[in-house]
């Protein structure tokens, strides 16, 4: 080997490692440059996306504030703005055997799982929750469930077991008032009280963000509902009954009937409950029907002399019927010691004088022939005596029944109204549950004249002074107002132990702001009543509970330097009467 | 290489749209990242309105009309106040001022600082920022007021006047 040869095979050696390098730097190159590529399209990609999300694409559609908050039904609010009705997202336990995936859609056994959730809600039954978990059904466990039992079926671990907010309609009073706001269908309908009436309105896109406002006032409601509850009580009644009316407007304060039920949860228990007794249900109200025949007798000027006296030592007779005092009174009676005694005969005897035909037109006048008026759509019909005389006319001994409340049934509504009529001077209006702004009250329509108004207004607060309506003579609020206990209908009669006790009240009497009519359905003779029935001793006294509850509340303050002027009447009753 | 005044020219409006254009495209960013904040917001007012509906909700039902009369039958014991817990009207007020029956005892008369005629009834009001009397001070209307301190005490001593003769 020579050294040329040596050299020729260096050099033909370097070319190649010079080729080498070159190409290896070509490919690096070309590798740079892809990458550079491939990273400058992926800039390039980005900004577009950005142009594109920052230009083209629409901002996230914002709804506007009022929409999001617009209730899914608008709320019910009471005079003064405080809720009673309004939609909740509240917690419903939703089974969603789906949640897991495949295989067995519960961790636990159902048994187990059934166990646990019984221990969070006592009222469930274990076998039937088992069989609902194992049947793999999607469904509703419990419609509504309280934030820390939410919790708690949280901490159960259970994927199936979902919790989801749902808009529920919710009432932060529980059953007060219940009967009045009805309750909301499983189908989103309103039922019974306004949730029916406003059933459109609350609704309606349009108008259920502005809540509807009642008439009630929750803090007098409260005080009644209380009262009504404790008289109930005491004397083991089977139901009771009020109402609060403004005298003036017709706004109804507050409406109860009780026993209730609580509109949150409508069950097996609660559903008889439902039916209302103040505007629903019709009674022979008894003597609280007195005052109204005395007043439509002193309008018609039959009793003009409230010092002439009229027979009592007596029963009447008339068509094989007799007519009778609870109680002996004396020979005679005049009409404000017939009214302080409720004597039957005396009042038969100023109806009977008063006519049929002028008794039957004030009784239409005050609306007892037909349902009540108020909004509510549960509305009793009133059993109105058919006219068996000539020309539809009441016969006299129908006339001298309705004239003491027999014969006749009405609603309680009927009769706050009626008094409403007898103390404002005469004007007749109709009830209602909607709030009347000062100044647009109805017009109504005139029953009695005025002068009577103020006949009766003494004579109400006479029979509190000095009568049976006693113990409701709250002091300083110038209560007026009458008793009455109507023995309830049976077979074969009147049952003289199951009686309807109430007591028809207004105050305070020198201007009458509001009525209050208590009721109780069948209430018994207890130590708390000194075992008497009647309405002396437990619906008047639940009156007298109220009104200086509910009195400074409606701007009615005590004075016992006011009352209405009954110094003309007084002489006239020189005894107090027996209760 | 030449620049023609032309070039420069066109060079220039190139420069002055894509200037612009950069800005248009900045400011739409703006405009709609400013729309999401009030999104955001207008959301956060949403959440903390409806949890403000939710502890109102939990408040009326906590202290509804019931449990409240539980309350007060367990705890309290508050009962509604009486007639002769009010004071309706200058009649009832007036009824509280009937001169002392004969044999009533004589009504109960609280010391106090020993008056002079010279001291004013009433200690004027004086107003912690500037330190003077209140009447002392003129409104920002120009007016002055009325009442003077040493007036008013005057005034009001002339009431003791019959109240003073009847004891």
């Amino acid at each position: 080997m020579t050294a040329l040869s040596v050299s020729a095979t260096v050099s033909q050696g370097r070319r190649q490692l010079v080729n080498v390098r070159e190409r290896s730097l070509l490919t690096a190159k070309a590798r740079l440059l892809w990458v550079a590529g491939g990273f400058g399209l992926l800039a390039a990609g980005a900004l577009m996306r950005i142009a594109y999300v920052g230009v083209v694409e629409p901002a996230p559609a914002s709804r506007s504030l009022a929409d999001a908050l617009t209730p899914a039904r608008g709320d019910i609010v009471d005079r003064r703005g405080v809720p009673l009705a309004r939609a909740f997202p509240a917690y419903a336990l939703w089974y969603n055997p789906g949640a897991m995936g495949e295989g067995s859609p519960l961790v636990h056994s159902p048994r187990q799982v059934a166990e646990a959730l019984v221990r969070i809600f006592p009222d469930m039954d274990v076998d039937q929750l088992t069989a609902r978990l194992a049947s793999g059904k999607p469904g509703y466990l419990r419609r509504r469930v309280l934030p820390e039992d939410a919790n708690r079926i949280h901490d159960l671990g259970e994927p199936g077991l979902e919790f989801p907010r749902e808009n529920e309609r919710y009432y932060p009073q529980g059953s007060m008032a219940a009967h009045v706001l009805g309750f909301v269908g499983a189908d989103g309908k309103g039922r019974v009280g306004m949730e029916q009436v406003f059933d459109e309105a609350l609704t309606d896109p349009a108008r259920r963000s502005t809540p509807q406002a009642l008439s009630i006032d929750t803090r007098v409601q409260g005080a009644l509902e209380d009262e009504l509850g404790r008289g109930m009580a005491e004397t083991n009644a089977k139901g009771a009954a009020g109402i609060i009316l403004d005298v003036d407007t017709g706004e109804v304060l507050a409406l109860a009937s009780l026993p209730s039920f609580n509109p949150n949860l409508i069950d097996d228990a609660g559903t008889p409950n439902i039916f209302n007794r103040v505007t629903n249900q019709v009674y022979e109200l008894g003597s609280t029907f007195k005052p109204l025949t005395v007043a439509a007798a002193i309008d018609a000027g039959t009793v003009s002399n409230m010092a002439r006296r009229y027979p009592a030592g007596r029963p009447i007779s008339i068509g094989g019927f007799q007519i009778r005092d609870s109680h002996g009174m004396g020979a005679s009676l005049n009409v404000p010691e017939a009214l302080i005694h409720s004597s039957n005969i005396v009042t038969a005897q100023v109806a009977d004088e008063l006519g049929g035909e002028r008794l039957r037109q004030v009784m239409q006048q005050l609306g007892m022939n037909q349902r009540p008026y108020i909004e509510l759509p549960a509305r009793g019909f009133p059993l109105w005596p058919r006219g068996e005389a000539k020309g539809g006319l009441w016969s006299r001994i129908t006339t001298m029944t309705v004239s003491y409340g027999h014969g006749i049934a009405v609603t309680p509504l009927h009769l706050a109204s009626a008094y409403a009529t007898m103390v404002n001077g005469g004007i007749w209006r109709p009830a209602t549950l909607l709030k009347v702004e000062p100044g647009h009250e109805p017009r109504g329509r005139r029953v009695f004249k005025a002068s009577t108004s103020a006949r009766m207004r003494q004579l109400l607060r006479l029979i509190v002074a000095d009568g049976t309506g006693r113990k409701a003579d709250a002091v300083g609020f110038r209560v007026g107002g009458k008793t009455g206990s109507a023995e309830k209908p049976g077979a074969g009669g009147y049952r003289r132990t199951s009686l309807v006790a109430t007591f028809a009240a207004a105050f305070p009497m020198d201007r009458p702001r509001f009525v209050v009519i208590a009721m109780l359905d069948e209430p018994q003779g207890t130590a708390a009543t000194s075992y008497q029935r009647t309405a002396a001793w437990n619906a008047a006294p639940i009156v007298g509970r109220v009104v200086p509850r509910i009195g400074p509340l409606v701007g009615v303050m005590p004075d016992d330097t006011r009352d209405v002027d009954i110094t003309d009447l007084a002489p006239l009753v020189p005894g107090k009467a027996e209760e | 290489m030449n620049l023609t005044r032309d070039r420069v020219r066109s060079i220039g409006w190139a420069v002055i749209l894509t200037v612009c254009g950069a800005l248009v495209l900045a400011l739409t960013f703006r405009v709609n990242a400013v729309k999401s904040q009030v999104m955001l917001t207008e959301r956060q007012i949403v959440a903390v309105k409806q949890e403000k509906l939710f502890l109102e909700t939990e408040f009326l039902t906590r202290a509804n009309q019931q449990q409240l009369k539980n309350l007060n039958d367990v705890e309290f014991g508050y009962q509604a106040p009486a007639a002769d817990q009010y004071i309706e009207g200058e009649r009832q007020l007036a009824s509280l001022g009937k001169p002392r029956g004969p044999g009533a005892p004589s009504p109960i008369r609280v010391a106090g600082a020993g008056e002079t005629d010279d001291t004013p009834a009433l200690i004027a009001m004086v107003s912690p920022l500037s330190g003077k009397a209140i009447a002392a001070e003129v409104p920002a209307g120009g007016v002055e007021k009325p009442a003077q301190a040493s007036a008013l005490g005057e005034r009001l001593s002339r009431l003791r006047g019959p109240e003073a003769s009847a004891q």
